[in-house]
């Protein structure tokens, strides 16, 4: 009798370890998806004030209206330029943040995984002239 | 989708094999379940348990890069599947580490000399792993419009615009810009990408919604899917590299020999140097890894000992591969030497070495060996047929049984049969001598053969 209690303890034990691993797993996995989402969001921004800042080079008013969040404020052309270039900076800062950080955590996921980590992942990139080089042995030629 | 890509590289890795080793392209790995133990008949390997629980573990390390600089001999008779085993390896390795195959007595027939020759190998099977890492725009061509100077001269504008699945965004183009997607014939509906960099564009097919827009299309016209995610991307792609590959780009005047890689003849040891320090230099700043791959060495007694003594040098650069050899000799005389030594290799190579023994098959291995090759050959064979044939094999040899296969399904075919039987089997043995019965007939008539001389000892090969 003794016995099985044990036995049901263990039980007991290897769920709770179970679940406890698939909810890390899964945590991770969710991070990621949420970070590739987030990349998104934030290149559309990028996009979005790359194409803000071409129309209001083209237009001649030295005031315009732009929406900032809910508010429609009236400023001069510049400033608003200034202030897109800004943003346009800071997403570019941020994706790519984000994307270095990816590397990381997909290598831990897959370690969560008991798969092996992406061969090469981490390595720095070569630069252009040395991917020239590298091609010709490729057999690619550019 | 990325399988399946995968899976038609593995085909064409496999089709380059089969083409070169014939005897073995039945092996698809070294038959290993997760916890390294054995399955007695899995991916076209038979019993050889030990010897290939032995393999699996060398080749964890050697995928954990803990052994390189390490040789492994694989020593056994004749027929006991070392050639087998070493294909094994090479398959389980996977795409990615470098892996060469060599005879012993290739090193003779090239046009360069024989430490040359060592080195190549040497370095053919050394990786080095780099990424590319690419800004690409990526994204279906929504609209495209360009406006011309209604004089014909001067710059034109127009406007691109992309979109991803998620999102919609135009660009204004330049003339230049413009000029290159004229070039491509880029219209609405096509799924391009823009490489940030260079500006290169490239036109990945057409859209599937587009797929009705006209009802005759050219055959070479592909349909793709609509980019998901984000519109500027980054692109990363690992690749590895052989050093002798890099080797001979470097050792070439200039680069239309590029159609003939490979018989570059002896390339200079400066060129070498050059190219470690530049490898060396790239790790240091992470930009490479050194994947160190497996040089196997088959018919390894019919190196010579200047070929050892570069071998035990060879093994101690911090960048050798893991050498895998294979022989069938006992203690015979090392080649270019009058010193016997086991295996034929010198003492002091042996001691480096990590020794896999291969023992004879027993008779249902035998069995089991045979029925793969049947199927390998496409030759359906009976079961009364197949047990002669494993007796064949029993008291002859698995090679001579093999050979019997192809022989006596061809027998079968004669007679408008498509399963072989006892009597095709029989046929072609009464036909084809093996070992034994040919030398047994050799010393009966040995008289009315020419230049018979009586006293000569057997064949020396070493």
């Amino acid at each position: 009798m003794k016995n099985l209690a044990v036995n049901k303890d263990y039980a007991m034990n290897d769920e709770q370890k179970t679940l406890k691993y698939l909810e890390e797993v899964e945590a991770k996995a969710e991070e990621i998806l949420m970070d590739r989402q987030e990349i998104v969001a934030l290149d559309k921004r990028r996009n979005d004030d790359r194409m803000g800042e071409r129309a209001l080079r083209n237009q001649k008013f030295d005031k315009t209206w732009m929406a900032v969040g809910p508010l429609l404020i009236k400023m001069s052309t510049n400033s608003a330029q200034e202030l897109l270039a800004k943003d346009q900076r800071e997403c570019d800062v941020e994706i790519n943040k984000i994307r270095s950080d990816l590397r990381v955590k997909v290598n831990q996921l897959r370690d969560l995984e008991h798969t092996q980590s992406v061969p090469g992942l981490m390595l720095n990139p070569m630069s252009r002239e040395e991917m020239l080089a590298v091609n010709q042995v490729l057999g690619k030629s550019l | 989708m990325a399988a399946v890509a995968a899976a038609k590289v593995q085909e064409v890795r496999e089709i380059t094999r089969i083409e070169r080793i014939g005897a073995h392209s039945h092996i698809r790995g070294l038959g290993l379940d997760d916890s390294l133990e054995p399955r007695n008949v899995s991916q076209g390997m038979v019993g050889q348990l030990m010897a290939r629980r032995a393999a699996g573990v060398v080749l964890e390390m050697i995928k954990d890069g803990k052994i390189a600089g390490r040789a492994i001999l694989l020593a056994g008779q004749p027929g006991t599947g070392k050639t087998a085993i070493a294909m094994g390896m090479a398959q389980a390795l996977g795409l990615d580490t470098p892996f060469t195959s060599m005879a012993g007595s290739e090193i003779y027939s090239l046009e360069m000399g024989k430490t040359e020759a060592l080195t190549q190998a040497i370095r053919k099977s050394i990786g080095v792993r780099i990424k590319e890492e690419t800004e690409i725009i990526e994204g279906e061509v929504v609209e495209i419009q360009v406006d011309r100077p209604a004089t014909g001269v001067g710059a034109k504008v127009g406007k691109l615009t992309l979109k991803t699945t998620e999102m919609e965004t135009i660009y204004d183009l330049g003339n230049k810009m413009i000029d290159s997607l004229m070039k491509e014939k880029v219209q609405a509906g096509d799924v391009i990408t823009i490489d940030k960099a260079t500006g290169k564009i490239n036109r990945l097919g057409r859209s599937f919604t587009r797929a009705r827009d006209y009802d005759a299309t050219g055959s070479q016209t592909r349909f793709v899917q609509c980019p998901e995610g984000e519109l500027q991307k980054r692109k990363e792609v690992v690749h590895t590299v052989t050093l002798h590959e890099v080797d001979v780009i470097n050792s070439r005047t200039h680069g239309f020999l590029a159609l003939f890689s490979g018989d570059t003849g002896e390339i200079k040891s400066e060129v070498r140097d050059q190219i470690n320090a530049k490898v060396a230099e790239w790790r240091e700043e992470g930009k490479a890894e050194i994947v160190p791959g497996v040089l196997f060495i088959d018919e390894v007694h019919m190196l010579d000992i200047e070929c050892f003594s570069f071998l035990n040098r060879a093994l101690e650069n911090e960048m050798a591969p893991v050498v895998i050899m294979a022989t069938n000799r006992g203690i015979t005389r090392i080649r270019g030497t009058t010193y016997k030594s086991p295996h034929g290799i010198p003492i002091d190579l042996l001691d480096r070495m990590i020794i896999v023994p291969t023992s004879p098959y027993q008779e249902k291995d035998l069995k089991e060996i045979l029925k793969i090759r049947c199927e390998e050959e496409d030759c359906e064979m009976a079961d009364d047929a197949l047990t002669v044939l494993t007796r064949i094999a029993l008291e002859t040899s698995l090679r001579y049984a093999i050979q019997l296969i192809t022989t006596a399904s061809l027998v079968s075919r004669k007679r408008k049969s498509t399963e072989v039987n006892i009597d095709d089997v029989k046929r072609v043995y009464s036909l084809f001598l093996d070992e034994n019965r040919s030398s047994q007939f050799l010393k009966e008539y040995q008289d009315e053969f020419m230049f018979n001389e009586l006293e000569e000892q057997a064949m020396e090969v070493a």
